[in-house]
């Protein structure tokens, strides 16, 4: 299970755990003060008032221990960038999603060392282009990907001595047998960009490549546990 | 017997298809403003006035040729045809008959063909006597050279022009609308040189009588003074004469400040309206586009990417700093109340508005908007924003077809990203096209090559494109496993081979641009004539 830390508490905040999976992850609320705590409290979440202007208020949080993802969701950019700093200089493996206000400050935040900015509201503007441009595919994929249907995108990495090494992605036949769209290849080797298995070239896995599947979920956690079940064996 | 043979023309008239296509069509070729029929005849018009006027001033030094004569005669009857014609647009004389007529039958009383007559006349006369009108008739005048007055009325056959150049007959509207204030100007003005005239006449008739001979020489020296023009030519000698002159000078600078003042006051009293005109002149031309109900911060984005994907949209903002914003970065906009029906019925939201986005960041403004809309239109597209999610529910009762939240969105792409950020941020650039590959939907259309075959006839490996699922709502396809509803209809994930395709159906497929335009190409030439049609 991962840890994630909230600092900000808004409707976008809320928003986002509502989203995830409760299963999968744990949330530490980071307050301004009494009154937000007990909003947060209310809700079932651990809350902590700190001041996260301190290094030390930061750690005592789990920043640089046991907090994998890190969310600087405060209003003011500026105190975005600055707890993205401070996060950043005690734990370079953590994972930093900020929102960011001004357009601008996109850049600073990235700077600051956060992996991935979110603007709501260019979110929004792309979300209803798209919403105009491509209705029928923005609408399978809303009620279904993204949606309250149970059809799911993942990733999955191919591990350690497994059997899938050195197999080709065309022989993978994965839609007749697992009833999942195999839709592209992270290859380890040449960085962290996607292969879509309709280009010209095959490819061959390796042991760390990703494949990028698309189906229903209990069909990817048949899939996963085959994989990592051949591997054990 | 007169009676009822005009009772039987006008009737003619009333209903006949082929009166009323004869009449539209030239109204929009002489009267109608937005019609590019209209717009072709102006500038033929406007190329023909001034060939015409310098075919006769040429005339002046050498008699005219056989093809100059000719291109005069022709010329003429068209003034002559366009004077008739817009002489009968102007009003429907059958209509004040069959009015009329209708009248007398109900009261039971004997038609007044008097009046009826009196009134149709004086509407005609109403038009003769409007400017334009009397500037047509003017404009033919010219022809007949045997009269040396007519000619001298060739400067009316210019003044034509104002008819077929836009720009110039804005200018005159801006100027009927300060009339008040021009009429009290030149009311002072002619006061001004009244006394001036009077002035300089009694101080230098007397003393410098070379100059100023007559009153006229007065009243010539007063308005070349008193317009700052000053030839020099008349020149007061006299202490009271260049007394007079400082008065007129002096008066003359406040005269030309006001007059100034006025016509630039009217031009930006006019500039709002104007520049609305010519946005709305514009929307007409465009096959379709998208209307933006806020420039603020989703707003921006929406026309930005609508820009980048070359589709035609026009913004409505009540705020002036976000219309001044929209309108430094080019876009169309109108600085309106965007929930007014007559905002968004002149914005085209009955004609060519393709769908209505509410981005405004008040929800009780994008409600009312969203109800204005679906008011107004019952078919076009609505997608609104909604800041808060209780008010998502109004929304859609207000008549949205899609609501959206951008923390919720935003909030999606968060969850999204935890975990498969390669996964997502690939199936994000897939959807907008931001990648070598992309995901569109092909229909099965009635008679196509792919209607009632199955999945694996189709081959989409050998096409090199990827089958992600067939969306339909036909119940034949209910038996097949990976069924996900959607409004109306079914996503079929991952169809099996033995899938038959039926007409309706869409097929979402992933693939190459170039890979699925010629699959799409492919099903378009197989299908029978009529339905491409």
């Amino acid at each position: 299970m991962k840890r994630i830390a909230v600092f900000g508490y808004s409707i976008m905040s809320l928003e986002v755990i509502k989203q995830l999976n409760e299963e999968h992850y744990s949330y530490v609320f980071i307050v301004k003060n009494e009154a937000e705590a007990l909003l947060v409290a209310e809700q079932g979440f651990d809350t902590k008032i700190i001041d996260f202007r301190n290094d030390e208020a930061i750690k005592s949080v789990g920043i640089g221990e046991n907090i994998d993802i890190l969310f600087c969701f405060y209003p003011k950019d500026s105190d975005n960038v600055f707890l993205t700093i401070s996060a950043r200089a005690l734990d370079n493996e953590l994972t930093i999603i900020a929102i960011v206000d001004d357009p601008e400050s996109a850049e600073k935040l990235l700077a600051a060392g956060a992996n991935k900015i979110i603007d709501p509201y260019e979110i929004c503007g792309r979300k209803t282009h798209d919403m105009l441009a491509k209705p029928d595919i923005t609408d399978v994929l809303d009620n279904t990907v993204f949606g309250r249907h149970d059809l799911h995108i993942a990733q999955i990495e191919i591990p350690t001595n497994s059997s899938l090494e050195q197999t080709k992605t065309s022989a993978l036949l994965l839609a007749g047998t697992y009833n999942l769209i195999l839709i592209g290849v992270v290859d380890k080797v040449s960085g962290d960009n996607l292969h879509f298995v309709m280009d010209e070239k095959e490819h061959t896995l390796n042991i760390g490549d990703v494949l990028v599947v698309l189906g229903p979920a209990r069909d990817i956690k048949a899939f996963k546990e085959e994989i990592e079940a051949v591997t054990a064996a | 017997m007169l009676t009822q043979l005009i009772l039987a023309l006008v009737t003619f008239q009333q209903h006949s298809p082929t009166y009323k296509k004869t009449k539209r069509f030239f109204y929009h070729l002489l009267e109608d403003p937005d019609s590019r029929l209209k717009s072709r005849f102006d500038k033929v018009m406007i190329v023909s006035v001034l060939f015409s006027v310098f075919l006769l001033i040429d005339e002046v030094d050498t008699p005219a040729s056989s093809f100059e004569r000719m291109f005069e005669h022709v010329l003429i009857a068209l003034f002559i045809f366009e004077y008739l014609l817009r002489a009968w647009l102007y009003n429907d004389i059958h209509h004040i008959i069959l009015t009329h007529h209708a009248k007398a039958l109900y009261l039971n009383h004997p038609m007044q063909w008097g009046k009826v007559a009196k009134i149709i006349i004086t509407q005609k006369v109403a038009h003769i006597l409007t400017p334009l009108a009397i500037i047509d008739l003017l404009a033919i005048l010219p022809s007949f050279r045997s009269l040396t007055l007519f000619r001298a009325l060739l400067i009316f056959r210019l003044f034509k022009l104002f008819r077929y150049f836009k720009s110039l007959r804005l200018f005159a509207e801006v100027l009927e609308s300060k009339r008040f204030e021009l009429y009290t100007l030149a009311v002072f003005l002619s006061f001004l040189i009244f006394i001036g005239s009077i002035g300089i006449y009694l101080f230098e008739h007397a003393a410098n009588g070379q100059q100023v001979r007559n009153l006229f020489d007065a009243v010539y020296w007063s308005i070349v003074t008193v317009t700052s023009v000053g030839y020099g030519d008349i020149a007061p000698q006299t202490t009271g004469g260049r007394l007079v002159a400082i008065g007129l000078i002096l008066t003359g600078f406040g005269v030309l400040s006001f007059l100034i003042s006025i016509i630039v006051s009217a031009v930006n009293d006019k500039m709002h309206s104007l520049r609305e005109n010519s946005i709305y002149a514009e929307l007409k031309h465009y096959k379709s586009f998208v209307i933006i109900c806020g420039f603020g911060r989703v707003g921006q984005h929406i026309a930005k990417q609508l820009e980048k994907h070359n589709q035609h949209f026009i913004i409505i903002d009540n705020n002036k700093i976000n219309a001044i914003n929209a309108r430094r970065l080019g876009y169309l906009v109108i600085h309106a109340d965007a929930s007014k029906n007559d905002v968004l019925i002149n914005a085209g939201i009955k004609q060519k508005a393709s769908a209505v986005l509410c981005t405004t960041g008040d929800d009780v403004v994008n409600v009312y908007i969203t109800l204005t809309s679906r008011y107004l239109n019952s078919s076009i597209r609505i997608i609104s924003r909604a800041n808060n999610p209780q008010n998502v529910k109004k929304l859609y009762q207000a008549g949205a077809d899609n609501v959206i939240q951008p923390f919720e969105i935003a909030a999606l792409v968060v969850a999204q990203y935890i975990g498969k950020p390669v996964a997502f941020e690939a199936i994000l650039g897939v959807i907008r096209e931001e990648k070598q590959f992309i995901m569109e939907t092909l229909p099965v259309c009635a008679g196509s090559m792919i209607d009632g075959i199955t999945i694996a006839e189709l081959d989409f490996d050998g096409r090199k494109l990827m089958l992600i699922g067939v969306v339909s709502a036909n119940p034949t396809h209910r038996k097949h496993k990976n069924s996900y509803a959607l409004k109306n209809q079914h996503f079929y994930f991952n169809p099996p081979p033995f899938f038959v395709l039926r007409t309706g159906d869409l097929l979402v497929v992933l693939g190459r641009e170039i890979g699925i335009a010629y699959f799409r190409e492919q099903l378009k030439n197989s299908r029978p004539k009529e339905s491409k049609r």
